[in-house]
């Protein structure tokens, strides 16, 4: 995979600043950064009850697309990831693949109690209980559920976290994704993979740092099949020529 | 409607049936395991009890025993017929009643994943929902769920820093999740 020469430079770093003399590059980012925060497209994964909440919220009654905020439907398209309710060990494999097939810059918003701390459903068995350990969330709403308003306040305070350049939390996942990817295995168990690979990409985005692999990843390696594409066929399967 | 008179004497044709009528339209049967098949067959082909609405299972742990109950709903006599029988926990078999309702298969499989108790004679008894679980039967009550979760998960931190500023004001979470938990207060 081809290396950018310029790392890509974060806000977030205090050796940023220092170092660009041209005061033009400053204003092209925050126009970049300004016109990323009014133009989000959202990909809502609708796991439990939040759901409910989000019609009013993108129809005529709240109406998110004054904002800027479309729903999309593909996550390739998305630039939001909208986790509304209970995640269940289940769903979040799909939750996982999901937001890896995502395009950076991405952002992931978790809804309701239960993404924050397993809301009613700490006990459980079956629902993961934080978000934060599988993949890196900018925003949490709490609430059981929270209304719409507040689902408004919440994107609107992400927007201004674009705006601002600190809704770096993407770059956390290619930066220690072997953190993530522990807490995965530990879940999922040892021959957890997903077709995506993180670290090819975190050096795509100059993020690879010491943390990136690790102990984990190196599990994964011994266990990782090579993808293989399916296979394809014109005509009648087989199965269907006997019927 | 009148309540249901014939069926009375239909059931008193089996011995050791106890028959409680717990409300108009609303009966119960407490049926012993070898003699549940016959009472289906006979409450579906004499008193026309066609849906079977759901199989539930209860798990008597300290009885060793799993109480099957099977729910029969008759359009006819609009009345609801809750047949309970009691099973051996282990090795916790039992007989399919496929043969009759053929929307048991679903029950059976069900609780066979949730149980683990095995139908003889049921079509599939493959896992139906938690298809990536191989741990035990969830719903088992020896299934410890809070030990699973705090083997599998990490809590959430309640005490992060930008919290203890707001207690120091005296907000912050009014009991915390430690103090809330049902095993905990139990050892107490």
């Amino acid at each position: 995979m081809k290396e950018f020469p310029v790392p890509v430079q974060t806000a977030e770093d205090p050796s940023v600043k220092k170092q660009s003399g041209n005061i033009f590059s400053n204003v092209f980012d925050e126009l970049v950064r300004f016109a990323q925060s009014r133009s989000l497209f959202m990909l809502h994964y609708c796991t439990g009850c939040g759901a409910i909440e989000l019609p009013p919220a993108m129809t005529s009654r709240f109406d998110m697309e004054r904002l800027g905020i479309q729903p999309m439907v593909t996550p390739r398209q998305a630039d939001i990831l909208l986790i509304t309710g209970y995640v269940s060990v289940k769903t979040l494999k799909r939750v996982i693949l999901t937001y890896e097939q995502m395009n950076a810059p991405k952002y992931v918003i978790g809804i309701c109690s239960c993404t924050v701390n397993g809301g009613m459903y700490w006990q459980s068995y079956a629902t993961a209980k934080k978000l934060n350990d599988y993949m890196p969330v900018d925003l949490y709403i709490a609430g059981c559920m929270p209304r719409p308003e507040a689902v408004i306040s919440g994107l609107r305070q992400l927007m201004e976290k674009i705006k601002i350049g600190e809704a770096n939390s993407w770059q956390d996942y290619f930066k220690r994704y072997d953190y993530y990817l522990g807490n995965q295995q530990r879940l999922f168990g040892e021959t957890w993979q997903t077709p995506t690979d993180i670290i090819g990409e975190s050096k795509h985005y100059s993020l690879h740092t010491p943390e990136t692999e690790g102990e984990h990843t190196r599990l994964l390696e011994l266990h990782q099949r090579p993808l293989e594409p399916l296979e394809m066929r014109l005509g009648l399967s087989e199965k269907t020529e006997d019927r | 409607m009148e309540k249901p008179i014939h069926m009375e004497y239909l059931l008193n044709e089996l011995a050791n049936i106890k028959v409680r009528n717990e409300r108009q339209r609303r009966m119960r049967l407490d049926v012993p395991s070898k003699e549940l098949p016959a009472v289906l067959e006979l409450l579906k082909g004499r008193a026309g009890f066609m849906h079977l609405s759901a199989i539930s299972c209860v798990d008597w742990i300290d009885e060793n025993q799993f109480e099957l109950v099977y729910h029969l709903w008759s359009n006819q006599v609009s009345t609801l017929v809750s047949a309970h029988t009691r099973i051996e926990r282990d090795p916790g078999v039992y007989l399919s009643v496929y043969d009759l309702y053929k929307p048991a298969a679903f029950w059976e499989r069900d609780i066979h994943e949730m149980y683990g108790v095995f139908f003889e004679g049921s079509p599939d008894m493959e896992k139906f929902i938690l298809t990536e679980w191989d741990g035990p039967p969830p719903m088992r009550k020896e299934f410890d769920s809070e030990a699973w979760v705090n083997d599998h998960f990490d809590w959430q931190n309640y005490r992060p820093d930008w919290l203890q500023e707001i207690e120091q004001e005296g907000g912050g979470i009014a009991i915390l999740p430690d103090e809330q938990r049902f095993s905990r207060k139990a050892e107490e």
